[in-house]
């Protein structure tokens, strides 16, 4: 199968969206004859002009509230910032307008619109542009969270993004742009709220997102020459969450480690844990359920305390071998 | 009256001392203060002193003997009196420990159960000395298993456990009290109670009744399996499929290992626990087994595990089945100790109280049917062991001496089961060979 980068993937899904639907459009900073901040709307302002690729003025909150105004006037836009940590300054459209008007219109209005975020650390951008600050959306009822960690799933997930009648926080990580995968050439839906088991083991359930599903993936394959194998589940999304997946797993494995960027305290981590315990899967808990995710810190610029601010391959080889060992 | 002198206590975390040597024999007259013994414990030599005038009577040990603190080891008596039988000086568990009913338990068993200071320690502390594993001398519980075993459970007397351990626990009706943990901090786990079901006969084990039924034309007694026959099915079955056993028979001159025995049950630290054959055996194959780590080991998936750790076990038949103990770190062990150690493992198996540890961490087995009057048989490999021994019966038999002339020897098979994945024939050969020059020849265990 062809293979091409994340970001291309994302632009694949969006060319198609726009050529199938026209109320399709993109609106962002810098991302017509710039490509946006990442490069993933390159080349698209030459196939759809400026009318449907649209440059804004630098205002995250005036993205949002377009994006807002657009969907309840019936087009279906997507919306791009350049740092996911820019969402603060659209905050109250997100959350106040985007994710309450179809609940307070009662269901008269729809805002079909996507929010696309770029986030994480690991590029050297600093505190105010590494954040992973997924789990604010998620705690507003109205909005759903996705998290892709592949190319595969960033293109189906998005086209499914696109034409979901409801607001979407689209979360993808900047380290992942780079990364290829096979993607098939044709519009395939991955449909949100159906998690993923990327890889079958029996010792432990480690739950990860984003770009920690690639870490977790590469801790797997130092364990295994430990004779430990990892199960992998990757929630894809995160509202709403396929809990059934994930409890499925730990009732077979009876241990679980939650990896996420996210700073740990008040981190998503602590609901997918939750999810656990009030489940059945409670009943086969053979440890306590670990929990990796960022220090309570801002991400530093200085590189090596980036790396350590949040977690890596090797600090999810320890905690899962101390998990598997039945250190814990 | 007759007044007990005992074993005085000099130190306090002293449990036991050794008798050195008798100062004053039985008959003697003993003046109130009088040396009568020199006992010494690991630090100092001391005297116990008469505690009375009188005549010593009815000295309880013999010099070498090692006997715990507070125990009776003579009477001073009036003259014209006698020292009183000796009693079992089984020590008294503490109101509200549950203790096996007594008939159950001989009187060596129990008298080997626990040292005094350690009675007390689990006394004060609460804890239930049946559940502590002993780690003293023939497996006595000491003040340190206690404190230990104290230390490893929650002050609010609430167990340790998994919510899978729990659950299991409450649909297989376990008392989790009773499951030894091998988690963090003595945790108990799912599989700690997977395993302790698998080793205790269930109270529907030993409630199980052959029925009656028609099989065709044919009338059968139908016996339910067992969770106990269940594991040996499994475990066997899975054995013989998947490990390509070789066999290797070897008929050895056992004369010299008998006179050793007899020898050996001669010496004072036989009186707890005779010498058997299968005991020499544990010891002269731990030795051999030191010397060939590849018939001491394990196939773990696409590796092999060779351990340094030598522990052998033993093929023990109970009424609902065959046990596997084991004793650890055997190569190390005098053979005094092993058939001590084995008495008690057995007398825990009969009683169904073996703890999960009396049957983990073998690395090899000897299943001896001698006894039976077998000659000779082959055994499954008891996984995940590579390596297993099948005894036959000694019997008497002409055999050629240097010059072809018939003499009378004491002759028995062996049999060597071995997983061909791991061992190969000249592997076992050798093991074999070695295992043959220890019981001819026992003497080269220590030279």
């Amino acid at each position: 199968m062809r293979e091409i980068t994340f970001a291309e993937a994302l632009r694949e899904a969006i060319r198609q969206s726009m050529e199938k639907d026209e109320r399709v459009f993109v609106i962002g900073e810098d991302i017509g004859v710039y490509g946006g901040a990442f490069g993933v709307t390159a080349g698209l302002i030459e196939k759809f002009g400026s009318g449907r690729i649209v440059d804004t003025p630098i205002s995250e909150a005036a993205i949002a509230g377009a994006c807002i105004g657009a969907a309840l006037a019936g087009q279906r836009p997507i919306g791009e910032m350049q740092f996911m940590d820019f969402v603060t300054i659209a905050m109250e459209q997100l959350v106040l307008q985007a994710a309450k008007i179809r609940f307070m219109f009662g269901g008269k209005a729809t805002v079909p619109m996507v929010m696309r975020l770029p986030g994480g650390s690991g590029t050297g951008a600093a505190a105010q542009h590494s954040g992973s600050v997924e789990s604010w959306f998620v705690n507003v009822p109205g909005l759903k969270v996705v998290v892709p960690s592949n190319p595969y799933d960033a293109k189906g997930l998005l086209l499914s993004a696109i034409e979901d009648d409801n607001p979407v926080i689209f979360i993808e990580n900047k380290l992942l742009y780079k990364t290829k995968g096979d993607v098939p050439e044709d519009m395939y839906r991955i449909p949100l709220g159906q998690a993923k088991v990327v890889r079958e083991g029996r010792h432990l359930t480690v739950i990860a997102t984003s770009v920690m599903v690639n870490r977790a993936m590469e801790a797997a394959e130092k364990l295994k020459e430990e004779g430990i194998e990892l199960e992998i589940v990757d929630p894809r999304t995160l509202r709403p969450l396929d809990s059934d997946t994930i409890t499925k797993s730990v009732k077979k494995t009876g241990k679980a480690l939650i990896v996420h960027e996210a700073v740990k305290t008040g981190g998503f981590g602590g609901e997918i844990l939750s999810t656990i315990v009030e489940s059945d899967a409670f009943d086969y808990l053979e440890a306590p359920v670990r929990r990796l995710g960022g220090l309570d810190i801002p991400i530093p610029y200085n590189r090596n305390l980036e790396y350590h601010a949040v977690p890596q391959v090797e600090s999810i080889v320890v905690e899962a071998r101390k998990l598997a060992r039945g250190e814990y | 009256m007759a007044k007990e002198v005992i074993m005085p206590k000099f130190g306090f975390t002293q449990e036991s001392a050794e008798i050195v040597k008798w100062l004053k024999q039985d008959g003697d007259t003993v003046e109130m203060g009088d040396p009568i013994a020199e006992v010494t414990t690991d630090k100092v030599n001391m005297e116990v002193e008469a505690t009375e005038s009188g005549i010593l009577a009815g000295l309880l040990f013999k010099e070498g003997d090692v006997v715990p603190v507070t125990q009776v080891i003579a009477y001073i008596v009036k003259p014209g009196e006698s020292a009183p039988q000796r009693m079992a000086a089984a020590p008294q568990p503490p109101p509200g420990v549950v203790s096996p009913p007594i008939e159950q338990v001989s009187a060596a068993a129990s008298q080997t159960a626990i040292t005094p200071v350690a009675m007390r320690v689990a006394q004060n502390l609460g804890v239930d000395p049946q559940l502590v594993v002993g780690t003293g001398i023939g497996g006595r519980v000491t003040r340190e298993d206690v404190e230990s075993f104290a230390h490893s459970q929650p002050a609010d007397g609430k167990v340790r456990a998994t919510p899978a351990a729990r659950r299991i626990a409450r649909e297989q009706q376990v008392d989790l009290r009773a499951v030894q943990g091998t988690g963090p901090n003595a945790r108990v786990q799912g599989s700690d109670v997977t395993q302790f079901i698998s080793i205790q006969p269930t109270a529907q084990d030993t409630l199980v009744k052959p029925v009656s039924a028609m099989v065709g034309n044919m009338e059968a007694k139908v016996v339910p399996m067992t969770s106990i026959r269940r594991t040996i099915a499994e475990r066997l079955q899975h054995s013989y499929q998947q490990a390509p056993h070789i066999y290797f028979d070897a008929d050895v001159d056992v004369s010299a290992l008998d006179a050793l025995r007899q020898r050996a049950n001669q010496l004072p630290e036989a009186r707890d626990a005779k010498v058997s054959l299968t005991a020499l055996l544990i010891r002269i194959a731990s030795w051999a087994l030191a010397k060939h780590p590849y018939v001491n080991s394990r196939l773990d998936d696409n590796k092999i595990l060779l351990f340094t750790d030598v522990n052998v076990g033993m093929a023990v038949a109970l009424e609902n089945g065959l046990i596997v103990p084991v004793i650890r770190n055997s190569d190390k062990k005098s053979v005094f100790n092993i058939a001590s150690e084995m008495n008690a493992l057995v007398e825990r198996a009969r009683l169904g109280q073996l703890r999960p540890d009396d049957l983990t961490n073998g690395t090899f087995t000897i299943s001896n049917l001698g006894m039976f009057g077998v000659d000779r048989f082959t055994a499954i490999i008891n996984p995940p062991q590579t390596a297993i021994l099948a005894v036959g019966r000694s019997v008497k038999k002409f055999v050629p001496d240097e010059t072809g002339q018939p003499v009378v020897r004491s002759m028995m098979t062996i049999t060597l089961s071995a997983d061909h994945r791991v061992i190969d024939g000249a592997v076992a050969a050798r093991f074999l060979d070695d295992l043959r020059k220890g019981i001819e020849q026992p003497e080269l265990i220590i030279l």
